[in-house]
């Protein structure tokens, strides 16, 4: 009885030992190892990656969770199921490494492509940049050109103002020398208007004459000279000659000899040709016997069309050399 | 291949304890701390070399006090360990060159910013 009570005794005792002290280990264990697994297939960052090394964790883990034998056997499971679960986590952290390392290379050519857009554009407003200064360099130049010609403009001008003052003092001394002789006057100018009606009228048929208020203006068409040529035309001379008769009827008037120009091109060329065309025809007119000091020559440009300028009658009627007999 | 032909040879030795194992399994455990070494293994995963080479020598040692069971068991503990050191090292270089390419990014985009101000975005 005694013995029998003993043994039974013992064997609870060593029942709830094994209870208490074997059993929870392995549970602690495993537990443990589980809990390793449910983390790394919870983890948001790690999720669903390397799917088949965290399959065969849950397999490992499966099979010591399953094993019914010794102790060691289990923790020898145990801890191959543990070893199987940081393979699957190292691995699931490097195919995440791998796609970040995968977005960062996209990052860094997108970057790459976007400098060499932007050096792209830079070089082109580089360009542009050059570009303008040459342009402005030209604009500068044509600007200097621009000057020059006004500054030759402004010569001609003075130029032309200087001989006109001339002129008109010439004009005032001639007045007070025609007033200190008014009865000579009064008679050379009878006998010159008879000489000069008969004359006038014979020449008028011939010539295109104008009356204005610096006096009788004997107007040469286009056809003296060629198109931008300073130089008379053959047979432009022999022309002159009816105009050399009229201007010997009035040997004591002075003669101004005027270029004109249409407007077409540069004010500044045509003002040098009309000059030009004035001078040769003063000395073919001299040439012809007109006496050199009583004559003189001036370039007008375009700026004193008789015409429009609108229509090639216009213009050619433009082109044209003035001789002008002054009124003293 | 080799890891799963063990693991089914020991299961199958595991049920008869007391048979004496091939001595080709240290082998083949001594060739993955081998490829783990190669792998940068004592560089990237130290802990994991010293359980792999630890584990190996104890089961030389039982061999020799014919543990065999126990034995076979830290040869494979032993090379499971050999082959997280191999994961491991490979995660750890991964990892190194994405913190090199992410801090080349970062200078790549400080030196463009630098160059063309406000219109690199």
């Amino acid at each position: 009885m005694n013995r029998t009570l003993t043994k039974i005794t013992l064997i609870m005792l060593l029942t709830l030992l094994s209870a208490c002290v074997a059993a929870p280990k392995k549970d602690l264990a495993l537990d443990r190892v589980r809990g390793e697994l449910d983390d790394l297939k919870s983890n948001p960052e790690l999720a669903g990656y390397a799917p088949l090394a965290v399959g065969e964790a849950e397999r490992a883990l499966r099979k010591a969770e399953m094993a019914s034998g010794d102790d060691l056997y289990r923790s020898y499971l145990v801890y191959m199921a543990d070893r199987r679960i940081q393979i699957a986590r190292t691995m699931a952290e490097r195919e995440q490494n791998e796609q970040t390392l995968d977005k960062l290379e996209r990052e860094h050519s997108e970057m790459l492509i976007q400098a060499s857009q932007l050096e792209a554009d830079q070089a082109r407003r580089d360009a542009e940049q050059a570009r303008l200064l040459v342009a402005t360099t030209t604009e500068d130049a044509q600007r200097a050109e621009q000057e020059k010609e006004q500054a030759l403009l402004n010569e001609a001008e003075s130029a032309r103002a200087a001989i006109l003052s001339a002129e008109e003092a010439d004009q005032a001394r001639r007045l007070a020398e025609s007033r200190a002789s008014e009865a000579e006057y009064a008679r050379l100018e009878a006998d010159l208007a008879s000489q000069q009606v008969s004359t006038l009228t014979r020449q008028l048929e011939n010539l295109q004459l104008r009356e204005t208020e610096s006096g009788v203006v004997v107007t040469l068409g286009d056809v003296l000279f060629a198109s931008g040529q300073a130089q008379l035309v053959e047979g432009g001379r022999s022309s002159l000659e009816e105009v050399v008769d009229l201007l010997q009827t009035e040997p004591n008037k002075k003669i101004r000899v005027e270029g004109h120009t249409d407007s077409r091109g540069e004010a500044a060329a045509n003002l040098l040709l009309s000059e030009q065309r004035a001078k040769a025809v003063l000395e073919a007119l001299v040439s012809l016997g007109v006496a050199a000091d009583r004559i003189s020559s001036l370039g007008m440009g375009e700026d004193f069309p008789i015409d429009t300028n609108e229509s090639e009658d216009g213009r050619a009627r433009n082109r044209r050399v003035d001789v002008i007999l002054l009124d003293n | 291949m080799k890891p799963i032909l063990i693991v089914l040879v020991c299961l199958t030795l595991a049920a008869c304890s007391t048979v004496r194992p091939d001595p080709e399994i240290f082998v083949v455990a001594e060739q993955a701390i081998q490829a783990a070494v190669a792998a940068g293994g004592d560089e990237f995963a130290p802990v994991e070399m010293r359980f792999a080479r630890e584990k190996l020598e104890v089961a030389k040692k039982g061999m020799e006090k014919e543990k065999y069971q126990v034995s076979m068991y830290l040869v494979e503990e032993s090379e499971i360990n050999a082959e997280l050191a191999i994961e491991k090292s490979r995660t750890a270089k991964t990892r190194r060159r994405v913190n090199e390419l992410r801090k080349s990014n970062e200078e790549l985009d400080a030196s463009l910013r630098a160059t063309f101000g406000g219109e690199f975005k």
